[in-house]
């Protein structure tokens, strides 16, 4: 059983990392917006704008 | 020139065509309808820079938007930049805006797109969750009113907030609650596996090492979870013991703080019990029932300002022979400004040159023009209809009217429901009991039994914790409250979902609420035959540019005729103008015929029911005839079907003529109907419907029935309305269709039978299980898993409220198309 005192060490060393990291997301704006991001993968915003756009007048 | 595609309903925004002329905008080589001028504008802005994608991926239609461009420049100015943005070492400023009309992810990212193609504009996010955006610009290359007034050229109305306002203490606030969640959270799952091991070793043997050394990294583990993930029950309970009213705190930080001393003694002493595990998820569901309740506090504060929107962005201040364009702000008492016709007024003051007709709707619901003159009061926030006047300054801020009646509201806001309230003074009496119950039998197994005593108060301390009872409702109400938003119901108090589950009659406003609101061109008649059609229209057009009336917005999507001269308006009988040399009359019929010099009778004859007629004149006499109608919303027969199923009785109470309010009362199913009634009447309509015991749902656009919708029992506004309707509503129809009231009634009675539920639950749970915990049969653990697992169902049975993920409500999109004159 004395791997035990390896692998617990080593798994408090994980969380820590852990933790760090989730602080690090938090405090970068990671889950400030949670609606967002989700669609704008989506929506590519590289597209040329299209020459034709403008205005008609119909009656 | 192409002709318009095959759709009914506007590009833009999904309101319906005119019927009369049209106007489009090219789509990849189509040419799509659009409403009015201002769709156009916005639609041609979206399409030139490339961003057409945001009407395949919008999930709501924009809002309408709104012709004719408000005047930023006062934002430009050094103090208002120093109020509303933060300057940055870098020499960048910062700015937080309120977006109106901001629906979906789609609407953030095309104002992200946009604005981004702005030079010196450094970094832009928009949060489509809380409708806000932040931008960071460079003030050497880019002047904020540029920034603003491309966010309404896209459509969307941009609300600048002071820069002190509560949005970064929101977001640290939300921050911190993340991180001490996010450290009980990591904790709890690694204390788990210790904790299991331990147990474990207790039933099969453990060596005597191994389980000092999982004591020892229970300990390191559990540390920061109770000094910093806990800390604010400490200081909160240290805080109410202070003011001598012990709160729910108390219980919670002496059972966490006793038993982490107490775990920490025995490891270091290395013999008696630990309580570790307990603490950390103790503490863990305690935070999590914190963080659902800050969010819902978060999203109810955002109403907040709401009304403090109703004063203009900008005022003419005059000095001497000087005038120039400041921030209500910068207005001091003593000052003299000039109000403008179409114009809000921006602080309270008292009219010093002029005389002109006043909107005060919005304090007094009356919504019927007030003559003011020279040494009359005005009041911030009411709209100046016809003429210039200068005002001197009087209150300004906070001491104004408009402030004053804001705090009211914003007190009005905090309200929660009656349950909520009971919960709370329940769980006060309840936190004097558990100590009490806790010191006997702390007393009693002193005696019986010294070394049970610690762990039985302890579980008693934990089994007992009010948390099922403190979380049945606010968890409730945000599942509720998301429910309905995703069903585009905005709920603005809690309290209003209460008495929405038990009313019994929901009353309608008809023009602007049943109706579109928007009148639309029906029929265009020429009685003499004077001047060609088109003619006619753009001279009507080029007159009613100029009249803030309702029906004025029927000619809104046509061309005016240019040059209009010495506009004069009669309230409530129409206007007349100088075009081209010739002084023409519109409005009706009798106000138009005075002004010719012969009256020849020749008025056309055979109104339909349900239309309204103006007339268009010269000198000479009559030139044509415009009949208007305003159409029922698509979904409005459903709805009201769907409502009466549901047990409430509907009716209609309308300031409208007989004629087309018995019209709409037999299209929606033979409803009763109260036609022409002033606000006031109708305030007494549903006072005495009131005391005959019903409970009232009022439903409005606000123009002129604010304080009826205030003296119901509930009251719903649609979005498209006016401000202070959006204030004062208890719900907010966000959808353009009324669709989402069936879904407010059924959500809000489903909240109170699972409020209920959860009450019963929490009361069930802690009558079993403080006597057994009380007689020593349960460990800690087990009362930490209980409570835990209690809380955890009233949770889950709250979050049955949210339902499966709804179909986006119905968009007004599917009605008929309209028969196309001209």
């Amino acid at each position: 059983m004395s791997i035990v005192y390896l692998l617990i060490p080593l798994g408090l060393g994980m969380l820590a990392l852990s933790v760090w990291a989730y602080f690090w997301a938090v405090r970068a704006g990671q889950f400030d917006d949670l609606d967002s991001p989700g669609v704008q993968i989506l929506l590519d915003d590289d597209r040329v704008p299209p020459p034709a756009a403008q205005r008609s007048r119909d009656a | 020139m192409t002709t318009p595609a095959a759709s009914p309903s506007c590009y833009h925004c999904g309101g319906s065509l005119p019927a009369a002329g049209s106007l489009s905008v090219l789509v990849e080589g189509a040419a799509r309808a659009v409403c009015c001028a201002g769709c156009q504008a916005a639609a041609t802005l979206i399409l030139s820079q490339g961003l057409a994608r945001y009407y395949d991926f919008r999930q709501a239609a924009a809002p309408a938007a709104a012709p004719g461009m408000r005047d930023w420049s006062a934002f430009d100015r050094e103090s208002a930049q120093r109020r509303y943005s933060h300057e940055r070492t870098d020499g960048e400023r910062e700015v937080s805006l309120q977006i109106e009309g901001l629906h979906c992810a789609a609407c953030a990212w095309l104002i992200e797109n946009s604005l981004s193609r702005i030079a010196g504009l450094t970094h832009v996010h928009v949060n489509a969750g809380t409708a806000r955006a932040e931008l960071r610009y460079d003030p050497r290359r880019a002047a904020l009113s540029r920034l603003l007034a491309r966010i309404q050229e896209l459509g969307f109305m941009p609300l600048p907030l002071c820069f002190t306002g509560g949005l970064a203490e929101e977001t640290a606030e939300r921050r911190t609650a993340l991180k001490r969640l996010g450290v009980a959270g990591f904790g709890m799952m690694q204390l788990s596996t210790y904790a299991v091991s331990l147990y474990a070793g207790l039933m099969q043997g453990i060596s005597a090492d191994l389980q000092q050394f999982l004591r020892f990294v229970s300990l390191l583990v559990a540390t920061p979870v109770v000094l910093y993930a806990a800390r604010p029950f400490f200081v909160s309970a240290w805080q109410s013991l202070r003011a001598r009213r012990p709160g729910m705190d108390v219980p919670v930080a002496l059972s966490v703080g006793a038993a982490y001393v107490w775990s920490v003694v025995a490891t270091l002493r290395g013999s008696g019990a630990v309580y570790f595990d307990s603490v950390v998820m103790f503490t863990f569901f305690l935070l999590l029932g914190r963080y659902v309740e800050m969010s819902l506090r978060h999203r109810a504060g955002m109403q907040h300002d709401a009304l403090a929107r109703l004063l203009p962005h900008s005022v003419l201040r005059i000095s001497g022979v000087r005038a120039e364009r400041v921030t209500p702000d910068e207005l001091r008492a003593g000052e003299r400004v000039r109000v403008l016709p179409g114009e809000r007024v921006a602080a309270d003051g008292r009219i010093a040159s002029g005389s002109t007709e006043v909107d005060e709707s919005l304090l007094t619901g009356e919504a019927a023009p007030r003559v003011r003159r020279c040494g009359d009061a005005l009041i911030a926030g009411t709209l100046n209809l016809t003429g210039a006047v200068e005002m001197v300054v009087t209150r300004t801020g906070q001491d104004s009217t408009l402030a004053s009646v804001s705090r009211l509201l914003s007190h009005a806001g905090a309200s929660r429901p009656r349950v909520a309230d009971l919960a709370d003074r329940i769980a006060a009496w309840f936190v004097g009991g558990v100590l009490l119950l806790a010191a006997a039998v702390a007393l009693y197994w002193l005696q019986a039994d010294a070394s049970r005593a610690f762990p039985t108060v302890l579980a008693v301390l934990v089994v007992t914790c009010p948390c099922a009872l403190s979380l049945a409702t606010p968890v409730a109400l945000a599942a509720a409250t998301a429910r309905l938003a995703r069903a585009g119901v905005l709920v603005t108090r809690g309290r209003a979902l209460e008495r929405l589950a038990g009313a019994d009659r929901i009353l309608f406003d008809k023009t602007g609420t049943l109706t579109r609101g928007e009148p639309r061109l029906e029929r265009v008649t020429l009685p003499g035959s004077r001047l060609p059609e088109e003619r006619c229209l753009a001279v009507a057009a080029a007159l009613e540019g100029h009249s803030g009336h309702p029906l004025a917005r029927a000619f809104a999507h046509l061309t005016p005729a240019a040059g209009v001269t010495d506009v004069r308006t009669v309230a409530g009988r129409g206007l007349e103008a100088l075009l081209a040399g010739t002084r023409y009359r519109i409005g009706r019929l009798d106000y138009v015929l005075e002004g010719c010099a012969a009256s020849p009778a020749q008025a056309a004859a055979g109104i339909e029911p349900g239309h309204t007629r103006i007339a268009l004149g010269d000198e000479s006499g009559l030139l044509a005839q415009f009949d208007l109608a305003d159409t029922l919303r698509a979904d409005a027969p459903e709805t009201i079907r769907r409502l009466t199923a549901l047990g409430l009785t509907p009716a209609i109470a309308s300031g409208d003529r007989p004629g087309p309010v018995a019209q709409a009362a037999r299209q929606l199913g033979e409803l009763a109907a109260h036609a022409d009634l002033s606000a006031a009447d109708k305030l007494a309509l549903v006072e005495r419907l009131r005391r005959e015991g019903h409970r009232i749902v009022m439903v409005g656009d606000g123009v002129n029935d604010a304080p009826v919708l205030a003296a119901a029992d509930v009251s719903v506004a649609i979005a498209s309305g006016t401000d202070l309707a959006k204030v004062s509503a208890d719900l907010v129809l966000l959808g353009a269709g009324l669709s989402g009231l069936n879904c407010a009634v059924a959500t809000s009675r489903r909240l109170m039978r699972i409020i209920r539920e959860n009450l019963a639950w929490a009361v069930l749970y802690n009558l079993t299980a403080v006597p057994l915990a009380a007689s020593g049969a349960v460990e800690p653990w087990m009362a930490a898993l209980g409570m835990s697992g209690s809380s955890l169902l009233v949770v889950l049975n709250a979050l049955r409220l949210l339902g499966r993920r709804a179909a986006p409500p119905m968009p007004e999109l599917a009605h008929p198309p309209h028969p196309v004159h001209a």
